[in-house]
């Protein structure tokens, strides 16, 4: 008898948590598509199920460039970090990467091998809306990159040149462009994953 | 008994509930602090200079950056030492200590099948404590209790006026929210606790609020709690919804430190220590189990029969 009362009381419970997926089902407006991880993030998938959402790396970060998720993500999201490049990017101090209990952050050092080793993204370079590639000389975004030379290079009106393979995709090329909207943006290593397996 | 003795018992539960204000009225400043710790850290990395935090961020501004400064000083170096703590109950540094809540240590494992040093090493003080005390963190620690201790008594404020049921369940439906909650966890992610926890939830509306100016749908959550509390019973959500107090007092179902009765002392017709406690452990029948070591009952009972000490086994 005790333990039927248990069970029904068990089962009971169980149903209350399942009300939270319907919160997935709201109407969802404007969501978010693009948004970086935190430097040293494993692979997304990976990332969501080691991530607990305790904000530790929104906390240390000394830039206020990590926020974390309202429902505005989705319900996968909820409570994870997110860097929105163009309102901020990452000064790679790599503050977040020691913080982090789970391992989700792998540990970088804020040195140059630490930054080199981060992958957040790439920035791609619109050429049709950028103010150097239309004959009038720019180049904010070569002067916030952190790795300048080796990520991007310049050209003749200080037309820049992404280097995939040493972007690192830090998003502070895109929170500097002076073009509205910005000409070179920042695409997630989980979106360019994506499409290389696609 | 001496009379001097137990009236000495009554004071000691006034002092244990006093206490319990402060050191819950200290975890939520201290949440609040670290929160606002980040706009430190942006201030001092952009200036580093009183002077300049006023003319970028006014007057008010430059009063919480001192202070801060001043604050943090104290512990060491003021970049140091926000850069070592962080995070929220849920899981937490304070000078670089970890503690990791049991609920996300079993989320991590359910879902991740991996742990960390980190996550384990947090987790030694939560299980030790809870081992020996009970579910003393309900009490003492929970950010959102403060919010619920303070809902209970409006309800019973408004009990003058109105009639608000006091349901009753069974103690199994908070393990039912840990299994439904984990379910939901793993199709969904670890996200999910904000919404099913009620400190998580605090935790998070504390620092959107703080760090970033934005109402975080936690806040939600937390809200309709504090609703189910008062229109369910007194202490709804603790009691019978919340499944890191029934994993604690599971935990410290042999709690070394608990409520003693005094039998002899103890009057037939009496209720009152289980009807003022906030966890409805009955103490007239020496129930113990779930016992957060508040000090209510201790305070109410008319012939301080009940004090608290050692279990005798």
């Amino acid at each position: 008898m005790k333990r039927r009362g248990f069970l029904k009381a068990f089962f009971a419970g169980t149903l209350l948590p399942l009300a939270v997926p319907l919160l997935d089902k709201l109407p969802g407006g404007n969501r978010l598509r693009r948004f970086l991880r935190p430097p040293g993030a494993l692979p997304e998938k990976e990332f969501l199920d080691t991530c607990i959402g305790c904000g530790q790396c929104a906390n240390v970060c000394p830039n206020k460039c990590i926020e974390t998720y309202g429902l505005d993500g989705g319900l996968d999201n909820l409570a994870t970090p997110r860097i929105v490049a163009r309102s901020k990017g990452c000064i790679l101090c790599m503050a977040c990467t020691q913080v982090c209990p789970t391992g989700a952050l792998k540990k970088l050092e804020p040195t140059e091998e630490g930054m080199r080793a981060v992958a957040m993204g790439t920035a791609f370079v619109t050429e049709s809306i950028c103010y150097s590639f239309s004959g009038r000389t720019c180049g904010a975004c070569y002067r916030a990159c952190p790795l300048p030379g080796e990520a991007m290079t310049i050209g003749q009106y200080e037309q820049p040149t992404v280097h995939a393979e040493h972007c690192v995709g830090c998003g502070l090329c895109e929170q500097a462009c002076i073009h509205m909207p910005q000409a070179i943006r920042i695409v997630p290593i989980a979106e360019l994953r994506e499409r290389d397996t696609a | 008994m001496a009379a001097g003795e137990k009236s000495r018992w009554g004071l000691y539960g006034k002092g244990l509930l006093v206490l319990s204000l402060f050191t819950r009225t200290g975890v939520l400043a201290l949440l609040c602090f670290l929160a606002f710790s980040t706009e430190y850290a942006n201030l001092k990395m952009g200036h580093n200079n009183a002077r300049l935090v006023e003319l970028s961020a006014g007057k008010p501004m430059r009063i919480a950056y001192e202070w801060t400064e001043k604050f943090l000083s104290l512990f060491g170096e003021p970049e140091e030492v926000v850069r070592t703590s962080g995070g929220m109950t849920w899981s937490i540094r304070v000078l670089g200590m970890p503690f990791t809540d049991p609920i996300a240590a079993l989320s991590l494992l359910a879902k991740h099948h991996r742990w960390t040093w980190s996550i384990a090493l947090g987790l030694i003080a939560p299980l030790t404590i809870a081992f020996f005390f009970g579910r003393v963190f309900c009490a003492y620690i929970c950010p959102a209790s403060l919010a619920f201790f303070v809902t209970s008594r409006i309800r019973s404020l408004l009990e003058k006026f109105f009639y608000f049921p006091d349901i009753r369940l069974h103690h199994g439906v908070a393990w039912g929210v840990l299994a439904g909650g984990l379910v939901v966890m793993l199709l969904f992610g670890h996200g999910i606790w904000t919404l099913i926890l009620p400190y998580f939830a605090m935790g998070q509306t504390i620092f959107q609020a703080i760090a970033f100016g934005t109402l975080s749908v936690a806040a939600a959550s937390l809200g309709l709690f504090l609703l189910v509390d008062v229109l369910l019973g007194k202490q709804f959500t603790c009691r019978y919804l919340c499944p890191t107090g029934r994993l604690l007092g599971w935990i410290g179902a042999r709690q070394a430190v608990t409520i003693r009765r005094d039998a002899a002392h103890c009057l037939e017709s009496c209720r009152s220590c289980a009807d003022v406690c906030p966890l409805s452990v009955n103490p007239k029948v020496d129930e113990t189990r779930d016992c957060s070591v508040c000090g209510e009952c201790v305070t109410i009972c008319p012939t301080q029969c009940l004090s608290i000490g050692r279990e005798k086994r």
